[in-house]
């Protein structure tokens, strides 16, 4: 029955879960609007990949039963870009739309998650926790025998953590082929330009693949590519990570690789040409 | 089990032993820190045993992604390592979701003494407390670090556990007298001691000797240092003078605590705080030799009591 509604609802072709992703955008937007905040730069790199983990049948969860525990476990580690995973809980049923509209307001749903929503897995806003918790949930599964996988999107200026790098030798060490790393490649941190010649990226994959993970990339906004990759990591015996190349602010073009646009709330004039632009995604 | 003659640390992988043995879901997580009583756990349990590696921040993060599928896990290390160099991801995730993980901390103190100060505990009471979640203990002796092993475990919420180690006299005698988290060892008097862990201990012979000189101290062992139970308050309440004696420093810690519990109550009891300094000691040397720095040997603290009371404190 479960299985029935999830196809009723969730199993979409390609082209709809790009329109989909042009809909989470328009979400985010007028979130940012009418709360007055919202991370909307860092937002928009991660919404197709988003889309794609929860829509196009990567994650394996149900909408119905949040808890379920043979979830696999999702952890939006950049927790900043709280705004689209909202947009796609509302979407999903997981949690209300009147919950959605508490969004900026004091109380309501704010710029990070936390485990009191159905859904999250763990609560975000201080960086470089994610992967290692990860790793901890993906050993947690191979201890009680479960096929559950853990995944954790995290941000690339993440990277700077040093115990991002703990984590990712212990996820080696320990085997753990079912943990997924996807880092949001916008090459923007908050304030500067992380381009490849940065210590951090400088041989980034085969760095990745001489400390025993499983490497890959990915175009962070063709569907088709997002999840033609997503559908093949788990079938690696090492754990995987996921280089998924983005633009901060993709999908409006004066927020595109624009760093400002980490947070910000745009003028009319801005809202007007923004939702033009997405309305033409959209349609 | 003859307690007066277990090293501390043995009472407590004991009972862990125990419970590793009870709960297979139980899991024992270090950062590559060794101890004898550990072995035995190690050697029987090893799916539930897990070295990290020398990596507190990994080993906190990975406690709190076993703990979120289920999990029972304890996390093991140098106290100073334990609380300070991940203690953000103590704060957010295990704290901050108030997760039922179990920090152990050994090397309270100044028992790693000659190890230099790297691996002093003086400070990790002040920044432990500041977490409001956490429970805190400081166990004088095997019988209580034996149940407090036990106590963590079964609490559904984060615990911190600081280990001193050798052998001490009986404290606590059963672990009925563990429920309210401390204990009147020499009956209250107008004056009293307050100590914790390791310095109750030293606190026996100080209220013996104050005594061969005429003063008649009480002294009461704080062992649970967070939350304080209400019933420790009712008990000093009607006295004149409390005098608090630790290793950590007098910043946050045993006399900060009972400070802020007199001003909280409206209390007009005189409060002496004696404890290390709030300056950093980079020296190395014996234990004797640290508190000697920080004037905290039997002579002193003998001294520092006698003047205060004969000033009238």
């Amino acid at each position: 029955m479960i299985k029935l509604i999830l196809n009723r609802r969730f199993d979409m072709d390609n082209k709809e879960l790009i329109k989909k992703a042009a809909w989470v955008r328009m979400e985010v937007l007028e979130s940012v609007v009418s709360g007055k905040k919202g991370h909307i730069g860092g937002t928009y790199s991660c919404v197709d990949l988003l889309v794609g983990l929860y829509y196009g049948k990567i994650l394996r969860f149900n909408s119905r039963n949040p808890q379920w525990e043979d979830r696999d476990r999702f952890i939006l580690s950049k927790g900043h870009a709280s705004l689209a995973l909202f947009a796609i809980f509302k979407d999903m049923g997981i949690i209300s739309p009147e919950l959605y509209g508490t969004y900026g307001k004091n109380g309501g749903l704010g710029a990070q998650v936390d485990i009191s929503l159905p859904g999250i897995e763990t609560n975000t806003g201080s960086l470089g926790h994610s992967v290692g918790i990860a790793a901890g949930m993906a050993l947690a599964a191979k201890m009680d025998s479960k096929d559950y996988c853990a995944y954790t999107l995290i941000g690339d200026a993440e990277l700077f953590e040093g115990s991002v790098w703990e984590a990712l030798m212990f996820g080696s060490q320990h085997k753990l082929n079912n943990l997924v790393v996807i880092i949001d490649r916008n090459r923007l941190s908050a304030t500067e330009v992380i381009d490849d010649d940065n210590s951090v990226f400088m041989n980034f994959g085969k760095k990745l693949e001489l400390f025993g993970w499983n490497y890959l990339e990915l175009d962070g906004h063709n569907m088709d590519n997002i999840l033609a990759v997503m559908r093949v990591v788990k079938s690696s015996d090492k754990p995987s990570i996921v280089m998924a190349n983005t633009i901060k602010g993709k999908g409006v073009s004066f927020m595109e690789n624009k760093a400002n646009w980490h947070h910000g709330v745009p003028t009319e004039e801005q809202i007007k040409i923004a939702r033009e632009e997405l309305r033409v995604q959209w349609k | 089990m003859e307690v007066n003659k277990t090293d501390i640390r043995d009472a407590f992988f004991d009972e862990i032993y125990e419970i590793g043995k009870a709960d297979r879901n139980m899991l024992f997580l270090t950062d590559d820190m060794d101890a004898f009583g550990l072995r035995k756990f190690v050697r029987d349990f090893p799916v539930q045993f897990i070295n990290i590696g020398v990596a507190e921040q990994n080993q906190v993060n990975v406690a709190t992604g076993l703990t979120l599928c289920g999990k029972k896990v304890f996390i093991f290390g140098i106290c100073s390592f334990m609380t300070m160099r991940c203690f953000e991801q103590i704060k957010f995730n295990i704290c901050g979701m108030n997760l039922p993980v179990v920090v152990v901390g050994v090397g309270a103190g100044f028992s790693f003494d000659s190890d230099g100060p790297a691996l002093h505990g003086t400070q990790d009471i002040a920044i432990m407390r500041s977490l409001p979640e956490m429970t805190i203990y400081n166990p004088p002796d095997a019988m209580s670090a034996s149940a407090v092993a036990r106590l963590a475990y079964e609490k559904d919420g984060p615990s911190y556990i600081r280990l001193d180690k050798g052998v001490y006299p009986v404290i606590y005698e059963n672990k009925h007298e563990l429920q309210n988290g401390f204990k009147v060892v020499r009956s209250v008097q107008a004056v009293n001691i307050i100590s914790t862990g390791y310095m109750t201990s030293v606190a026996i012979r100080l209220v013996e000797e104050l005594e061969k000189q005429g003063v008649n101290v009480g002294l009461l062992d704080l062992m649970r240092l967070k939350p304080v139970d209400p019933l420790f308050y009712k008990t000093i309440e009607n006295t004149e003078s409390l005098i608090t004696i630790e290793e950590n420093s007098l910043i946050g810690g045993l006399g900060s605590i009972v400070g802020e519990l007199l001003i909280d109550n409206d209390s007009d009891i005189k409060l002496k705080r004696i404890g290390s300094q709030d300056r950093q000691f980079i020296v190395y040397g014996t234990r004797d030799w640290l508190q000697y720095l920080n004037e905290l040997t039997l002579s002193d603290l003998q001294n520092t009591i006698l003047n205060w009371l004969r000033r009238g404190n």
